[in-house]
């Protein structure tokens, strides 16, 4: 049964997805595109003919989709926690090569802003783990989903959580990595068609990634955990349309300055 | 593929390239893609990016300044890809036609698939253009189309094509 939902996760994010942009659209007063029109996106990517860089450019992000449909599937299987934090660097690692690997100057550019939004969540990500090992006394999702009462020990830590969920679904005010106005995409940009469409199936898999974070902090309790998710997915798109783009320096800044020592202070209250 | 054509129209992705145009047609072309007209219910994105859009929506006569990026960006769009022509002075050159710095429409450089008229046309008649680009769209094939003037060769680098020489610069005693 697991392994169906891990051959659907692409297909589950894509809904998720679909469903966002008709939310926001909603939230503007606008009738917004069908739920399914991620699928016809891609569906429509195929049919293109492909522009190619160089073959290692186009591999790595094929590469990189994978290696996080691995981590997702790790997640789905319960795995440790830290093994599944350190897959998905992996994942983001092989996508800033990619990035690096051609002469394109917005190219570069969206590699360099990749790798400051990972130095921007990643110790938050490794701390959450911390979190969840002293009050469950273990890193595996499978033990820790059998606890309770997360919320309730580290709530500044979610709080430092919900704060990074915009970096890693590219959003308002941490879209830095994208920002199609001014980097046009960032590290896509030298991808189409078929290629392309890897990428942005990994955008689906990233929503996925991110929201089980949220999710695992309700513990035993899986409506808990939904309510978690809706909140969390609802407060990102609203802050999505409020806010405006910060830069990438003081992305970083913020997360140090207000989520990193949120989760400190909530980790030594822990341990005290 | 035929199974995969049916979904070209469902989901055409906008390049909007300004050939120096007065800002008209654009301000106008933005209004579509707001929350009054909002174009995105048809799937529509504004992707910025050559690389991945299917619809190029060129605004303005072409100036001397901007004909070589205009080749340069149709060329890079992969095919299928259709071109909107908006507002007069892209499909004749309008009020600036005749000027010492323009060259009096688009399709002097590459091939056009719609016009829309109207100086400055409406979100209405864009939103019309698009839908009819669709119809196009849907027909067209995967051969590679070429832009009529500043086009150098298709290449083939090993047994690949490569676009890299696909837009040529203007020589300086063209000019
Ligand atoms: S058609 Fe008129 S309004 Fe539109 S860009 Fe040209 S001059 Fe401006």
């Amino acid at each position: 049964m697991i392994w169906v939902w891990i051959a659907l996760a692409p297909i589950l994010g894509g809904l998720v997805y679909g469903g966002e942009r008709v939310l926001r659209a909603r939230m503007q007063r606008r009738q917004g595109p069908p739920v399914l029109q991620p699928f016809y996106d891609m569906f429509k990517l195929l049919d293109k003919r492909t522009l190619i860089v160089h073959a290692p450019h186009a591999l790595l992000g094929v590469a990189h989709f994978f290696v996080l449909w691995f981590t997702v599937a790790a997640i789905f299987l319960g795995w440790n926690l830290l093994y599944i934090v350190f897959l998905h660097l992996f994942a983001q690692m092989l996508l800033i090569l990619a990035g690096y690997s051609v002469r394109s100057a917005y190219s570069h550019l969206g590699a360099n802003r990749e790798l400051l939004m990972l130095i921007a969540y990643e110790p938050i990500l490794i701390l959450v783990a911390v979190g969840f090992y002293l009050q469950s006394g273990s890193f595996d999702i499978a033990q820790i989903v059998r606890g309770g009462g997360y919320l309730v020990q580290m709530p500044l830590l979610f709080v430092a959580l919900a704060m990074i969920v915009p970096i890693k679904v590219k959003k308002s005010p941490f879209d830095v990595g994208e920002a199609h106005q001014e980097i046009v995409g960032g590290v896509e940009i030298e991808y189409s068609g078929l290629f392309y469409e890897f990428l942005y199936m990994s955008r689906f898999l990233e929503y996925i990634f991110i929201y089980s974070f949220v999710f695992i902090f309700a513990g035993v309790s899986y409506g808990l955990g939904a309510a978690l998710v809706a909140g969390v997915f609802l407060l990102v798109n609203l802050v999505d349309n409020a806010t405006a783009r910060v830069r990438t320096m003081h992305m970083v800044k913020i997360i140090y300055a207000v989520a990193l020592s949120l989760s400190i202070v909530n980790i030594m209250w822990i341990v005290l | 593929m035929k199974f995969f054509t049916a979904f070209r129209k469902k989901s055409p992705w906008i390049l909007h390239y300004n050939a120096g145009s007065c800002n008209g047609c654009d301000i106008e072309i933005l209004a579509a893609l707001g929350p009054k007209f909002d174009l995105e219910r048809f799937g529509v994105i504004n992707t910025g990016n050559p690389k991945q859009s299917d619809i190029f929506l060129v605004t303005g006569p072409v100036t001397y300044r901007s004909r070589e990026r205009l080749v340069e960006l149709y060329s890079q769009i992969p095919e299928p890809k259709v071109v909107i022509a908006v507002g007069s002075c892209t499909a004749t050159g309008g009020v600036f036609r005749g000027m010492y710095n323009v060259e009096d429409g688009i399709d002097q450089y590459i091939p056009v698939d719609v016009y829309v008229p109207g100086c400055a046309s409406t979100p209405q008649l864009i939103i019309d253009a698009i839908v009819k680009a669709l119809e196009i769209l849907e027909t067209k094939s995967k051969e590679i189309e070429k832009p009529f003037k500043l086009f150098g060769a298709i290449a083939m680098v090993g047994n690949k094509l490569s676009r890299l020489n696909m837009a040529t610069r203007v020589k300086h005693d063209e000019i």
